[in-house]
């Protein structure tokens, strides 16, 4: 669970710091270990809107990702890339914040579709989330009423080209920045909200805690949270525990 | 000078291994876009998709078993490829054997399933179980046929078997002199790899992936590690016991991507069966085909 410490002020120094290593060899480690992160980009495509069906033409022969070494993963533990398509619902909008704690960072967000970027044509609906980076940073938007596969492709290159020259870090922010997230998605869930990834301790593992990743709305989740518990193995299929029980007394029972 | 030597080959060995088998993963990826019409990863790719899940910031371990599996799943292939004479390194295959060797290769499937389990994700555990499952039935007609060779060859030794084949040039191939037990031997190798149609365990839309659903970063990175070293095992062994394994590194690698290339080609022009169908499947035909090669040898 995590403990409230004291808020780092703004002008506090960074446990880890950032920039240019000063030895050589590191330099060029780093260098390398880029461009593979740009060269192999396993996305976990989000389907939660119509955006999803240009996915499959941009995937598939005629536009063929995979020779920028990008393919489709199925689960948050693989992906690199969280792919949003299309407009998301509050309800949705959970799924897509528990997927996206769960993914191993480095970890990268694309909005496609305009309803990512301002709500779209959902603008005056009371159940979508209307700016996705408000919940979670987002490195690409690609819009589009629905974007063609040339354009998802030119967004996935300008990412890759983000990566390589280092520049595609927003998942840090998330940490660094945790208060500000939570506070909005409190704002569209309830203040009870709470995700089972515990947020602040990996900011603190990672070494990216920064001075917005306490504050009041931290503070509110705090009061509320509650610890997460292994689920209770039993079975409950009344037909099941029915002759269980049975074969204790008579050896064997008849099912209907 | 000898126990130098050894060393040598141990360490060369399964680095020679990786490096072929990362070309194989490339051309498993290439064969699948050119039957689907497109161009397919670049040639570094598989190299730069384990440098990247190497070098992930998050690695999320469920634990010592965890991790514990993947080491010990890279660790039997590693095993295995040491007991398989490569052209001019023969490493542990006089004193390992076919037996040893074909134990070896069920280590990986075990630590797997040690690793898997503590990750606690029901769609790992059928995958899991999945992966049993298929490695029991794709078990039985593999000891039938390493049973038919060791009869036929009258030894389990490798490098024996091989130089047998090799005395005679094509005529006293395995393919040649057991073409049923080669049949079988091709089917029970593509469910060993896991290919379509035997695809059961590695089901990405049905259960996430199955083993791999909660690995990420560095222990996926293993599994595709492992994966190299599956597909060479794999070949160099179908090499070895049915095409009298390599005279020189050329016509040996020859031979492995080609045998390495007839299950990609058909993997991908299948869809997947049930594992009960999977099971009973490989229960009976290579099974059957080779048991009658068996009897076709014996009288
Ligand atoms: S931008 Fe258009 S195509 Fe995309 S999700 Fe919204 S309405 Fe659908």
């Amino acid at each position: 669970m995590t403990e409230v410490t004291k808020t780092p002020a703004a002008g506090d120094a960074l446990p880890v710091k950032t920039g240019k290593r000063t030895n050589p060899l590191a330099n060029v480690f780093d260098e390398l270990v880029r461009f593979a992160q740009s060269r192999s980009l396993f996305m976990l495509h989000y389907c939660t809107g119509c955006g999803a069906i240009e996915l499959p033409p941009a995937m598939t022969s005629r536009f063929d990702m995979e020779r920028l070494g990008i393919q489709p993963m199925v689960s948050p533990r693989q992906a690199d890339i969280l792919l949003v398509t299309g407009y998301v619902s509050v309800k949705t909008l959970k799924r897509v914040i528990l997927t996206y704690e769960q993914m191993n960072s480095p970890k990268y967000v694309i909005g496609i579709c305009s309803c990512t970027v301002n709500g779209g044509m959902y603008w005056q609906s009371y159940a979508t989330a209307k700016k996705l980076n408000d919940y979670m940073p987002v490195d690409i938007y690609i819009a589009g009423c629905m974007p063609r596969p040339e354009a998802v492709i030119a967004g996935l290159r300008g990412l890759i080209e983000d990566i390589r020259r280092g520049t595609a870090d927003t998942w840090k922010d998330y940490y660094r920045r945790y208060d500000h997230y939570l506070g909005n998605q409190q704002r569209l869930f309830g203040e009870d909200w709470q995700t089972p990834t515990d947020v602040i301790a990996e900011a603190r593992h990672y070494g990216l805690f920064g001075p917005g990743t306490l504050g009041e709305r931290t503070a509110l989740l705090e009061r509320h949270q509650k610890p997460l518990e292994a689920l209770e193995m039993k079975l409950d299929i009344p037909e099941l525990m029915a002759r269980r029980s049975g074969l204790g007394s008579k050896g064997r029972t008849e099912v209907k | 000078m000898d126990a130098l030597r050894l060393m040598l080959e141990l360490f060369l060995m399964p680095l020679v291994a990786f490096v072929i088998g990362l070309a194989m993963v490339l051309l498993m990826r290439r064969i699948g876009a050119r039957l689907q019409r497109r161009v397919g990863p670049p040639l570094l790719q598989p190299l730069w998709d384990i440098i990247k899940l190497h070098g992930k910031e998050t690695q999320t371990s469920h634990g010592l078993i965890h991790e514990i599996g993947i080491v010990m799943a890279i660790g039997g292939f590693v095993a295995a490829v040491t007991l398989i004479p490569v052209p001019g390194m023969n490493g542990l295959a006089e004193q390992g054997g076919l037996i040893a060797l074909i134990y070896m290769m069920m280590i990986p499937s075990l630590g797997l399933a040690l690793g898997v389990g503590q990750c606690a994700n029901p769609n790992g555990s059928i995958g899991i179980s999945r992966a049993l499952t298929a490695m029991l039935a794709y078990d039985i007609p593999m000891v039938i046929v390493v049973f038919g060779i060791a009869f036929f060859f009258g030894s389990t030794n490798l490098v024996q078997i091989v130089e047998a084949q090799q005395a005679g040039g094509i005529a006293t191939w395995g393919l040649v002199e057991m073409p049923l037990l080669a049949i079988a031997g091709l089917f029970a190798m593509q469910a060993m790899l896991g290919k379509q149609p035997f695809e059961i365990y590695i089901a990405p839309a049905e259960i996430a992936t199955g083993p791999m659903v909660e690995m990420g970063g560095k222990f996926l990175g293993g599994l595709f590690i492992m994966q190299c070293f599956q597909l060479y095992t794999a070949g160099a062994l179908y090499t070895l016991l049915f095409l009298g394994g390599g005279e020189n590194w050329l016509t040996f690698l020859i031979k492995v991507f080609g045998v390495v290339a007839i299950p990609m080609t058909i993997a991908f022009l299948f869809p997947r069966y049930r594992t009960e169908d999977v099971v009973r499947l490989v229960w009976k035909w290579p099974a059957m085909i080779g048991l009658l090669g068996i009897a076709f040898l014996m009288y």
